[in-house]
């Protein structure tokens, strides 16, 4: 059988933040939402529902969560409904288990929803959840959290190659100002000038406050249609042309070098050979900033520069609007915030409302026609990445 | 570039390895320390170590006596890390366990001072960092003591440091030089 084409066909997100919400109460703005910017979409059509929850059972205490929110976004699917799970990566799992079920024919219109409730009374039980990310057993009794593991990629990556604080503090200025084009942002209307950046206070060191994403609540959604109905939902849909994922360690004693990210040069070969393009071809890439250091890593092993050099390119803004690229142009996990199971299916958004050019000038990439979509989980020892086509008129 | 740290060292690489350590006499059951949960036990990151809770006790109680071990395969001699109840490679379930070394080099480090979870916010700011044992292909994760974060260097020996938990537990730790 030959698998059938699968695009998104719509979607939107809530305002990301600290938001005065509980996890029921994002489903049911997401869902709401998501009509709205659907309009031709029929709630009895959906037939299947993905999840994409990271921790709802440690941030909301709450588990079952894809019946909760079905009931909670009006939706009764009958053919599949399941939460996906792969932390900070879950919402990308959703919309790839809707990929997967559609291109084989189990779904013919799918909604993938990810939504996360991050802020607590508690910043330590927060924290202690995102603890349990890593290897809980064995990393965990250290205090091991993401700042100090990428705090440390950091580390290496300026011993080895002298990337710079300045070199940081350019990825994080221009994904905060992409924000500030983002009325859904955590960080909208807020600056962050470079200067500003390097006097904030230290989290994890070399890493400070202006390097880190932050605990965000959220919620975004998308819509996935067969090719034989995507046309009735919009004329500029974001077909899916890739997927791969790698995973190749999860105990931090099985990192290897820190600097060289093994498992996202295999996913992305995976996902780029699959759609029978090559890095050069890409027009815009939304790519995991979780921490600066993220970003300029994900640079050289997606092959955007050599190794290495992820610094200079985004000294260079080899990834702004004119660049080689468009990278993060949404505003990234630092200026968005992340919501671990939203922040997967809002970079989807992204891509459409790009495709569509409905989105605002400073932040549109040139008539893209190639996107990228890019999320690590954990201690980067899971990478998973996801290739678009814009299937609407050019 | 050939100057680039490698992702894994070879185990042709390491000094001979450590002979393995015989199985340990088992420990009546009304001496053995049992754990007293400060915080709910889904709230707690150090594990139950005792025979009832776990197959790997044997590493807790070693690390009781003082010496950090690991499991290693006898077929292809691979050392693990954490210690395994199956082999990743040949799957067999019959593992020896190896003491491991008392020292290491600093491979990469930084220090939480803020956002710690819950118990150990008290405990800020504590350094952590990748060592690097020495002689053998392991590069663990663990605290640093002894010294400040900042006056931390890359390349320097800390030494591997068993402690009590303070409820009857133990666990491991790096402490480096003061």
């Amino acid at each position: 059988m030959t698998p059938r084409s699968v695009a998104v066909v719509g979607g939107t997100t809530v305002r990301f933040g600290v938001r005065a919400a509980t996890w029921s109460e994002l489903a049911q703005e997401i869902g709401a939402a998501l009509f709205r910017a659907v309009p031709e979409l029929r709630s009895e059509e959906v037939d299947s529902l993905f999840v994409g929850a990271a921790e709802p059972e440690r941030f909301a205490f709450q588990s079952h969560v894809a019946p909760l929110a079905a009931e909670q976004m009006g939706l009764r699917p009958t053919r599949i409904l399941q939460r996906t799970e792969l932390a900070c990566a879950s919402g990308q799992s959703a919309i790839r288990s809707a990929y997967a079920a559609i291109a084989a024919g189990l779904s013919d219109v799918a909604v993938a929803v990810g939504i996360e409730k991050m802020n607590l009374p508690s910043m330590a039980e927060a924290n202690s959840a995102m603890g349990c990310v890593l290897d809980r057993l064995w990393d965990g009794p250290h205090g091991a959290t993401a700042p100090p593991f990428f705090a440390m990629v950091a580390q290496r990556h300026m011993l080895e190659y002298g990337t710079t604080e300045e070199q940081l503090a350019a990825v994080s200025e221009k994904n905060h100002r992409f924000a500030n084009t983002n009325p859904h942002a955590q960080f909208y209307e807020k600056t962050f000038p470079r200067d500003k950046l390097l006097r904030l206070p230290l989290v994890a060191p070399p890493l400070r406050l202006g390097d880190c994403s932050s605990m965000t609540d959220g919620a975004a959604a998308v819509v996935l249609a067969a090719e034989e109905s995507v046309r009735r939902f919009t004329s500029t849909p974001a077909w899916i042309r890739g997927s791969g994922q790698y995973s190749d360690f999860h105990n931090l004693a099985n990192a290897g070098s820190l600097t060289d990210w093994v498992g996202l040069k295999h996913a992305a070969r995976e996902a780029l050979s699959r759609a029978k393009i090559g890095v050069q071809d890409l027009d815009l890439a939304e790519i995991h900033d979780c921490f600066t250091i993220s970003e300029l890593v994900e640079y050289e092993a997606l092959g955007l520069c050599p190794e290495g050099a992820g610094g200079k390119f985004a000294a260079d803004g080899r990834g702004e609007v004119g660049g080689d690229l468009v990278v993060n142009p949404r505003g990234g996990l630092l200026g968005c915030g992340h919501p671990l199971g939203a922040t997967g299916i809002a970079q989807a958004v992204e891509v459409y409302q790009q495709f569509a050019h409905s989105v605002p000038a400073a932040r549109q990439a040139p008539d893209p026609e190639w996107a990228l979509v890019h999320n690590l989980s954990g201690s980067a020892n899971v990478h998973s990445v996801m290739i678009y086509q814009a299937g609407g008129p050019r | 570039m050939s100057d680039r740290p490698r992702t894994r060292r070879s185990s042709a690489e390491m000094a001979a390895p450590p002979p393995p350590i015989p199985a340990p006499a088992q420990q009546p059951e009304a001496t053995r320390p049992r754990p007293v949960e400060k915080r709910p036990f889904l709230l707690d990151f150090f594990p139950l170590e005792g025979e009832k809770e776990t197959r790997l006790s044997r590493f807790y109680q070693r690390l009781r006596e003082g010496r950090l071990s690991t499991t290693r395969c006898p077929r292809d001699g691979a050392i693990h890390w954490p210690p395994r109840t199956a082999c990743p490679k040949c799957h067999t379930e019959e593992l020896e366990w190896i003491d491991l070394p008392e020292e290491g080099r600093i491979f990469a480090f930084s220090a939480v001072l803020g956002g710690a979870p819950l118990g150990m916010e008290e405990e800020v700011p504590f350094a952590v960092g990748l060592v690097d044992l020495t002689g053998v292909p392991l590069r663990l994760f663990g605290r640093i003591e002894g010294r400040p974060w900042n006056a931390l260097r890359i390349g320097e020996k800390v030494r591997v440091e068993p402690y009590d938990v303070g409820d009857g537990r133990v666990f491991y730790r790096f402490r480096a030089p003061g």
